[in-house]
């Protein structure tokens, strides 16, 4: 019994290796995936940790002077007038008497808050003009002859207990996700060959007639797709390690290492889901009745999983999705790679739901093979 | 707190900025020349933030962040290895990436006197770029911080802004001191302290070390390159003090800060305009104040309430020379000359309110270093020299009599020899500083064949703290290298104007009238 499935898993493997650029199509993800979050990565680090000098307009600049200096010495200046972003600051007229009188001198921000591409560069004039405000007052407070310590009423002393490794946790929740996405996209093109393509090559009445039954078919195709998923998911892990190491973290304040216990965890993790995957993309597959179906099929119940992965890196989860397959599975992998405890029952518990879930596919794919609806694409 | 290095604007902003100490030799010496007003507060050992024992998780003041915090036991005397054993405490900041433990930066503190792990948020916030890759190592010197501090522990005085610092006598209060200490003080020197650093880098396993020293720090960063030079990669000397320089002329230097000071305010149209007199106030007040102090009622500069303020001339001229260290608070000293000299003290109280509680210098350890170092190698041109300033005078005539009653044994003549060597080396000196003039970056460079010298034109003391020379340090840990580093960047405007009245540094309306307003604000 066990051999006639040794076999098949041998056959489907062929079948597969035989059409390799649409499987290879599936490995691109892997390599290709880590990659770009990479890059993705590098764009964002760069733009955090080198701001370019902000122009901005500045109406009665003269009003001002020492004001205008400061901000130039901050990188913000009164650039040309092309370049210069929607900000408009104006300097009121009677800024320099209001301000040797004592009295705050008034200075306008002009700017659409709604504008997202605005909203860091506003933040950002903001700090630096409550920081000239703030150093002012403190020496307006030591030429009264006043300690501007006792504007400072509390000290607060923070003891943060978060570790470098901990704090690269959203970072890497959304790593992860990527990566764990990988076990459903490497194996999708050979389910859809598998079943659906070999329903159209007229191949899949020929197997059937042979003398196995159709749970032994059934479960050597989910072998063969897991086992394409798992290829995928090590393949991922494999090239993340390499290429995370490049990225200078270390410029956001933490760490990010894809190390080989967390290689391990992430394989044995993943097994499960990778499982739950060969079986779904096999059930839609066989249930459509062309491969085009099975493809535009495939592509929209990709989002379920999908949607459940980010709900679990964003956090924005309600209880219930830590017991369900993929988001269970991640938030658990999410606290491993924080160095908290392992939260065992919640992985044991969405690990074992996800088997449930694949039993139950391998069930109702086994009942299906047994009808002519389904074997001849009907 | 204090000294020198307080910048206000951190104040108001960040909780803890008070706590960011820089490092001033000369803040040291300006203490020891105030030796009764430190006294005047008891001074509190401040207790460890976290519980140390050897190599444990710690929090530090004022950074929120886990650190590694450590200490080793090494003799009193280092020829003795037998007797008295006492604790040399460190922290270790580790770097975010770390690239192997072969390499680390030890960031050295100045004063002497001052504890590098009570200042390790400006420390951290200065070599942030280098922890990215790198671990920084603090060591509290022997005799500061937690690694048994020389603190000489006051009567408790009336207050500090009552007292008049003339009638104290620096012998019998040092006499009181050492007598309190359970130390040899002898054995608190610079070259002593040395051999407990490079214990520490062997107890951490460190192969090579970059170091960072600040002020009196620079000394002790070239004594390491003179004595270990095989485990050194790279050296910043910030504010440096050659090793061919007493700090005891430290009093021509301050005279040279409050010369270019009242050059820049001429040189300021409207701080010209506003102060036009200012020499001659500076020297109205100086006359007036030596001749007497002048006593008033004031409100107390924390408390508010009603107190004797004795305005000396040691405390005139110790406040501004504190401002003279921030650049931002430079921006307030012609004001304040001005403003005292029509008899108004609130800003020059303001001032030295900032400074009163001493510069979290061990007194004990402080006079140690420079009994034994500078005192010493005093000749009769150096003495001449000193004597023509006010503050030479006074730094002479309090270790004069200190240093009888410390009795430190002198270091051997080639102490005071230049460092040759060829380690990279980048020397950063700040063109407006009050206790290291760039000369004396000049002087350091003598026998340094790998090194580069840069000015920043708009620095005081502390350079890396005020401008790019932090990344310029980012830079040498990185490439181990001085060739490709350019410091232009360091020659950025920084500056701010001089405060006009006390309220604005802008030009000042002669009326409301708007055009003439106008007018003015365009001269």
């Amino acid at each position: 019994m066990s051999n006639k499935i040794i076999t098949m898993v041998r056959k489907e493997l062929i079948d597969a290796a035989r059409d390799k650029r649409s499987v290879m199509a599936g490995l691109y993800y892997a390599v290709g995936a880590p990659l770009l979050m990479c890059g993705m990565f590098f764009m964002l680090i760069g733009q955090l940790t080198s701001p370019e000098d902000l122009n901005i307009k500045i109406n009665n600049p003269q009003g001002a002077p020492d004001l205008i200096k400061y901000l130039s010495s901050k990188g913000i200046t009164q650039g040309d007038a092309d370049k210069n972003k929607d900000i408009l600051l104006v300097v009121s007229d009677d800024y320099a008497s209001n301000m040797a009188k004592g009295i705050s001198a008034d200075v306008t921000l002009i700017a659409d808050a709604s504008n997202e591409k605005l909203q860091k560069s506003i933040r950002r004039l903001e700090k630096n003009l409550q920081q000239y405000s703030s150093e002012m007052g403190s020496l307006r407070l030591i030429a009264r002859g006043i300690d501007p310590r006792v504007m400072q009423p509390i000290k607060l002393n923070v003891e943060d207990q978060a570790t470098p490794d901990s704090k690269a946790g959203m970072i890497l929740g959304l790593a992860t996700m990527t990566m764990i996405y990988a076990v459903f996209i490497s194996g999708m093109n050979l389910a859809i060959d598998t079943s659906a393509g070999e329903r159209e090559r007229n191949s899949l009445a020929l197997l059937l007639s042979h003398p196995v039954s159709t749970g032994q078919i059934v479960i050597a195709k989910i072998i063969s797709v897991t086992l394409f998923g798992m290829i995928g998911l090590l393949l991922t892990l494999i090239v993340s390690k390499f290429a995370y190491s490049f990225v200078p973290w270390q410029e956001l304040g933490f760490s990010v290492s894809v190390n080989s216990s967390f290689i391990g965890m992430m394989m044995l993790v993943g097994l499960p889901v990778a499982i739950m995957a060969a079986c779904l993309q096999l059930f839609v597959s066989f249930m459509a009745k062309s491969f085009k179906e099975a493809q535009s099929y495939l592509t929209i119940v990709l989002m379920l999983p999908m949607m459940l992965a980010m709900a679990a890196s964003y956090d924005i989860a309600p209880d219930t999705l830590q017991w369900l397959p993929v988001s269970g599975q991640l938030q658990a992998l999410i606290e491993f790679i924080k160095g908290r405890e392992l939260p065992g029952m919640q992985l044991a518990i969405s690990s074992l739901i996800t088997l449930a879930i694949s039993a139950l596919l391998a069930f109702g794919m086994q009942k299906s093979l047994k009808s002519e609806k389904i074997v001849f694409g009907l | 707190m204090h000294h020198g290095m307080y910048s206000p604007l951190r104040a108001r902003v960040y909780p803890t900025l008070t706590c960011r100490k820089k490092v001033a030799l000369a803040v040291v010496i300006w203490a020891a020349i105030l030796l009764p007003t430190v006294h005047a507060q008891p001074l509190t050992l401040s207790a460890p933030t976290a519980i140390i024992s050897t190599d444990t998780r710690c929090y530090v003041d004022g950074l929120s962040e886990q650190m590694n915090c450590g200490s080793i036991s090494v003799p009193e005397d280092h020829d003795q290895p037998e007797g008295k054993h006492i604790q040399v405490h460190y922290v270790v900041m580790p770097a975010i990436k770390s690239s192997g433990k072969s390499e680390a930066l030890l960031a050295i503190a100045g004063g002497p006197g001052q504890s590098a792990i009570e200042n390790a948020k400006g420390f951290d916030q200065m070599l942030a770029k280098v922890r990215q890759t790198h671990d920084v190592i603090l060591i509290d010197q022997r005799g500061t911080g937690q690694s048994n501090p020389l603190q000489c522990v006051g009567d408790g005085f009336e207050s500090p802004l009552a007292i008049n610092e003339s009638d104290f006598d620096a012998g019998e209060e040092s006499q009181k001191c050492l007598d309190e200490l359970d130390a040899d003080v002898t054995q608190y020197d610079s070259l002593s302290a040395l051999r407990d650093f490079e214990a520490v880098r062997q107890h951490l396993g460190y192969q090579k070390l970059h170091l960072y020293g600040v002020s009196y720090g620079t000394r002790m960063a070239q004594l390491y390159m003179r004595h270990y030079p095989e485990h050194i990669a790279t050296v910043t000397l910030d504010g440096v003090v050659p090793m061919q320089q007493s700090v005891l002329a430290i009093g021509d230097a301050i005279a040279r800060a409050f010369d270019l000071l009242i050059q820049d305010c001429s040189n300021n149209t409207l701080c010209h305009n506003q102060f036009p007199q200012l020499a001659a106030e500076l020297d109205k007040m100086d006359s007036e104040l030596a001749q007497a102090p002048k006593i008033s009622m004031i409100a107390d500069p924390r408390t508010g309430e009603a107190t004797q303020l004795t305005m000396t001339r040691s405390k005139f001229n110790g406040a501004l020379r504190m401002a003279l260290y921030s650049p931002s608070v430079r921006a307030l000293i012609p004001h304040t000359i001005h403003q005292a000299s029509q008899g108004n003290f609130q800003p020059i109280t303001g001032l030295y309110a900032m400074s009163m509680d001493g510069a979290g210098i061990a007194m004990g350890m402080h006079a140690s270093v420079v009994c034994a170092e500078d005192w010493q190698r005093l000749t009769p041109q150096l003495r001449a020299s000193a004597n023509q300033h006010y503050f030479g005078r006074e730094m002479l005539k309090t270790f004069e009599q200190s240093c009888a009653v410390w009795n430190m044994p002198a270091v051997d003549s080639s102490f005071s020899q230049a460092i040759a060597s060829d380690i990279p080396t980048l020397i950063l000196s700040g063109e407006l500083d009050p206790a290291t003039p760039p000369s004396w970056g000049e002087m350091a460079m003598e026998k340094l064949t790998n090194a580069k010298h840069f000015v920043a034109p708009y620095a005081t003391h502390g350079v890396a703290y005020q401008s790019c020379g932090n990344n310029l340090i980012a830079e040498l840990v990185e490439k181990g290298a001085v060739t490709d580093i350019d410091g232009e960047c360091l020659n950025k405007d920084i500056s701010r104007n001089f405060y006009l009245n006390a309220s604005t540094v802008e030009a000042i309306p002669r009326d409301t009238d708007t055009k003439q307003a106008k007018t003015a604000l365009n001269q």
